[in-house]
């Protein structure tokens, strides 16, 4: 929607609450916890929308994470996420409460969902943001991007338009503790549900292939070709299991057969942000740091002390990464 | 069954100029390609006409290079192509570009009854553009699909999303965006094997083209402005050790436990 | 601009009145000696189950039961208290049951669901079940921001 110049009718931070996949997926309630952030700055509230049948434990979730609103559309038919259908009930509430900022997870959901949306209230959506502030002398929100492949950040603002939409990753931001004394309002507006019959959801199951979930480990360990062998790439799933994460690799190394391509970490892979990055016998060609720079914590290990994974490495270890993973391997499993 | 196919011509290595004063980046002069997922999309496109019959269009929005893109496509197979390309288009970001695409098609005659396209691009990556030309045609849209099988009246796709295996049936005319892993089979017939592809053009539409105004369009269309774009301050650079690999690990299980990364699986058991 | 309802929403616990959740809700005026009244108190979150306490009587205007957070303190109609799994059932002496209550349980919250129809001594319906929860009529509070004080 165009908001007119002297327009100050939008208020409020909207979260959308995407719970499929709850307690692994959180990423509304980190999301809940940046809005918390936004709203102090523009003196407002968090409203988070839970459309769907029977979720009252994901209303009361969302209030114990910081929710000062929860607005909910429970009924039979939205038992099942439905892009159409949700498009136009959540146009309708955008419409009649009018938020002056909306955001949501970059789910696949969120990412079919989101965009369609914008488009209908006519408004801007910036994907993927690494960050999000409130600008204090225009009061825009301020929404930081990566750019061309992630070699630039772009810092994007929706003037004219409202609400100011953005979808963010999980893993991006950091959700508040949950606080069971926490109490909230809750909300439910008036809606007729018309189900959009052109899409129809005939079966839906749980992939039985267990999933490379690169994106939400907090732990990733990532081989290249200097490791030398697809046996040597043992220890990093080692060490991934102990520690609750995943093996990632680089192109050269699945390229050999060592691991499977959906374990390529890089700019035609997957981009990864976890807390830590262990990063062995990978020289860092740009093409694959792109796809790990987004790490906290990286530690580079690799044989020649000039290779330029070091540049972009908070902790670097000189060595063998065999030895070096293997010894670490052994002494964390002593301690854990 | 016509079939519309949006590909975009992505730069092969990013080697990034800016045009500082719009906050743009230059295309001109880099190497580039058809966007890989885009090129999914056509083949499946080609796949489906060569099984019901029908048209596939290829459009794609951008500078006038973006033509060998284009030529490409009808060099697969492709019936027509048409490049959308006006210097009103440039900076357009994706409400914007989704317009364009949306009014491009809806001109198509005859009408598609499908529109594809690659799930998201190499270089911007938003995935946005596919959901919103659909939303402007008011085409109902299923993204990431790595099956499609057609029945009478609608079709029947299988995504995966969100860790889900979905399968759903989608009326037409609708817009599908497409994954990595899907593949319709081609069947050429066998006196159709070298069709003469020298004298298909590929056709330009402009701002006029397609009666749209520049306000519509472009910078001017877009709802999102970019304020700064800049480089990523340099990663700190932290210390590089050398040693026997003991002391390395121990140096490194200190640094995990000043993370907290061991006390949460001491906590879990 | 779109109609809606409001309450307030409880991280710990919760019923479910009017489909609304709601932390606690009043019937009716406790303090009264003879009238009926019902109390589903807001419970802090060392507490799983709901706390239910109410002045219940037939349709006719017969005090049958009193009880007082989940314990009955007087009993005119001779009701039988029954535990179940989650909650209790309050039966009539004839075996048919006068009210529900049961929790659910979820990782980090519980809902308790109240199933019964009551009138108050005037004859009026007071309450009536409602898909999951109750339907609740006549002068009340739907959402108690803290726990109800009995005097």
């Amino acid at each position: 929607m165009k908001k007119m110049q002297t327009d100050r009718n939008y208020e409020g931070i909207w979260i959308f609450g995407d719970y499929r996949n709850y307690f692994q997926n959180r990423v509304t309630l980190q999301l809940i916890s940046k809005g918390k952030e936004l709203a102090q700055a523009l003196k407002t509230e968090v409203t988070v929308l839970v459309l769907g049948n029977r979720i009252h434990q994901y209303a009361m979730e969302y209030v114990a994470h910081g929710a000062d609103v929860v607005m909910v559309v429970d009924h039979p038919r939205l038992k099942d996420y439905h892009v159409e259908t949700y498009t136009l009930l959540v146009a309708k509430m955008v419409e009649s409460f009018r938020p002056e900022i909306f955001l949501a997870g970059a789910t696949a959901f969120g990412r079919e969902f989101f965009p369609r949306l914008a488009k209908r209230l006519r408004t801007g959506l910036s994907a993927d943001c690494v960050s999000l502030e409130i600008d204090s002398e225009s009061g825009l929100l301020v929404q930081t991007t990566p750019a061309f492949g992630g070699d630039l950040l772009a810092e994007i603002v929706t003037p004219d338009h409202r609400p100011q939409m953005a979808t963010v990753h999980p893993g991006v931001f950091e959700e508040r503790v949950h606080d069971p004394l926490a109490v909230g309002r809750i909300v439910y507006p008036e809606l007729e549900i018309e189900a959009d019959e052109r899409v129809q959801l005939m079966r839906t199951r749980p992939e039985q292939v267990r999933k490379v979930n690169l994106e939400d480990a907090p732990v990733v360990f990532a081989g290249g070709r200097g490791l030398g062998s697809m046996e040597r790439f043992q220890v990093l799933f080692d060490l991934a299991e102990l520690l609750g994460g995943e093996v990632g690799a680089t192109r050269p190394a699945i390229l050999s057969g060592w691991v499977e391509d959906t374990r390529l970490l890089g700019q035609t892979g997957k981009s990864v942000k976890p807390r830590l990055l262990v990063t062995a016998g990978t020289s860092g060609a740009l093409q694959y740091t792109s796809g790990i720079q987004g790490a906290e914590a990286i530690v580079a290990i690799n044989r020649d002390p000039h290779a330029p994974i070091f540049k972009i490495a908070d902790l670097g270890l000189v060595g063998d990464a065999h030895a070096i993973l293997g010894l670490l391997l052994e002494k964390l499993r002593k301690r854990l | 069954m016509n079939i519309a196919v949006c590909i975009k011509q992505v730069p092969d290595i990013p080697t990034i100029r800016m045009d500082r004063e719009r906050m743009t980046v230059i295309r001109e002069g880099v190497e580039s390609v058809i966007n890989p997922l885009d090129g999914v999309a056509l083949e499946a496109a080609l796949g489906l006409r060569d099984t019901w019959g029908g048209n596939v269009t290829v459009l794609s929005m951008g500078p006038p290079q973006s033509e060998e893109a284009l030529r490409e496509a009808l060099a697969r197979g492709a019936d027509q192509a048409v490049l959308l390309t006006s210097p009103a288009f440039a900076g357009a970001d994706t409400l914007s570009t989704s317009h364009v695409l949306a009014t491009a098609i809806a001109r198509l005659n005859p009408c598609p009854d499908l529109v594809l396209c690659g799930r998201q691009t190499i270089d911007s990556d938003t995935g946005h553009v596919g959901p919103q030309i659909a939303e402007e045609l008011d085409f109902p849209q299923v993204c990431g699909v790595h099956e499609i099988h057609v029945e009478t009246d609608a079709l029947v796709v299988k995504q995966v999303s969100d860790g889900f295996l979905n399968t759903l049936r989608v009326s037409m005319p609708a817009l599908l965006t497409v994954s990595q892993g899907l593949s319709v089979p081609r069947h050429i017939p066998l006196g159709d094997l070298e069709r003469a592809f020298s004298d298909r053009k590929v056709i330009r539409w402009g701002l006029e083209d397609l009666g749209l105004q520049a306000e519509e369009v472009g910078l001017m269309g877009s709802a999102t402005r970019v304020w700064r774009l800049y480089t990523p301050p340099p990663r700190r650079r932290g210390e590089i050790l050398s040693g026997p690999p003991h002391r390395l690990v121990e140096h490194l299980i200190t640094m995990l436990e000043a993370m907290g990364i061991l006390d949460e699986e001491d906590a879990n058991g | 601009m779109l109609k809606f309802k409001e309450s307030l929403i409880a991280a710990n616990h919760n019923y479910l009145v009017n489909e609304m959740l709601t932390p606690g809700f009043v019937l009716g005026h406790p303090e009264a000696r003879d009238e009926f009244w019902f109390v589903a108190d807001v419970v802090g979150p060392g507490r799983r189950e709901g706390l239910i306490s109410a002045r219940l009587y037939d349709g006719l205007g017969n005090c049958i039961v009193e009880m007082k957070e989940n314990e009955i303190t007087e009993n005119p109609g001779q009701i039988l208290f029954q535990p179940i799994p989650e909650g209790f059932r309050l039966n009539e002496p004839s075996g048919k049951l006068l009210m529900e209550s049961r929790t659910r349980s979820f990782t980090n919250g519980t809902l308790t669901l109240i199933h019964a129809k009551l009138y108050d001594k005037q004859g009026g319906l007071r309450m009536e079940p409602s898909y999951e929860g109750v339907k609740v009529y006549g002068e009340g509070r739907l959402a108690l921001p803290a726990p109800y004080r009995f005097r």
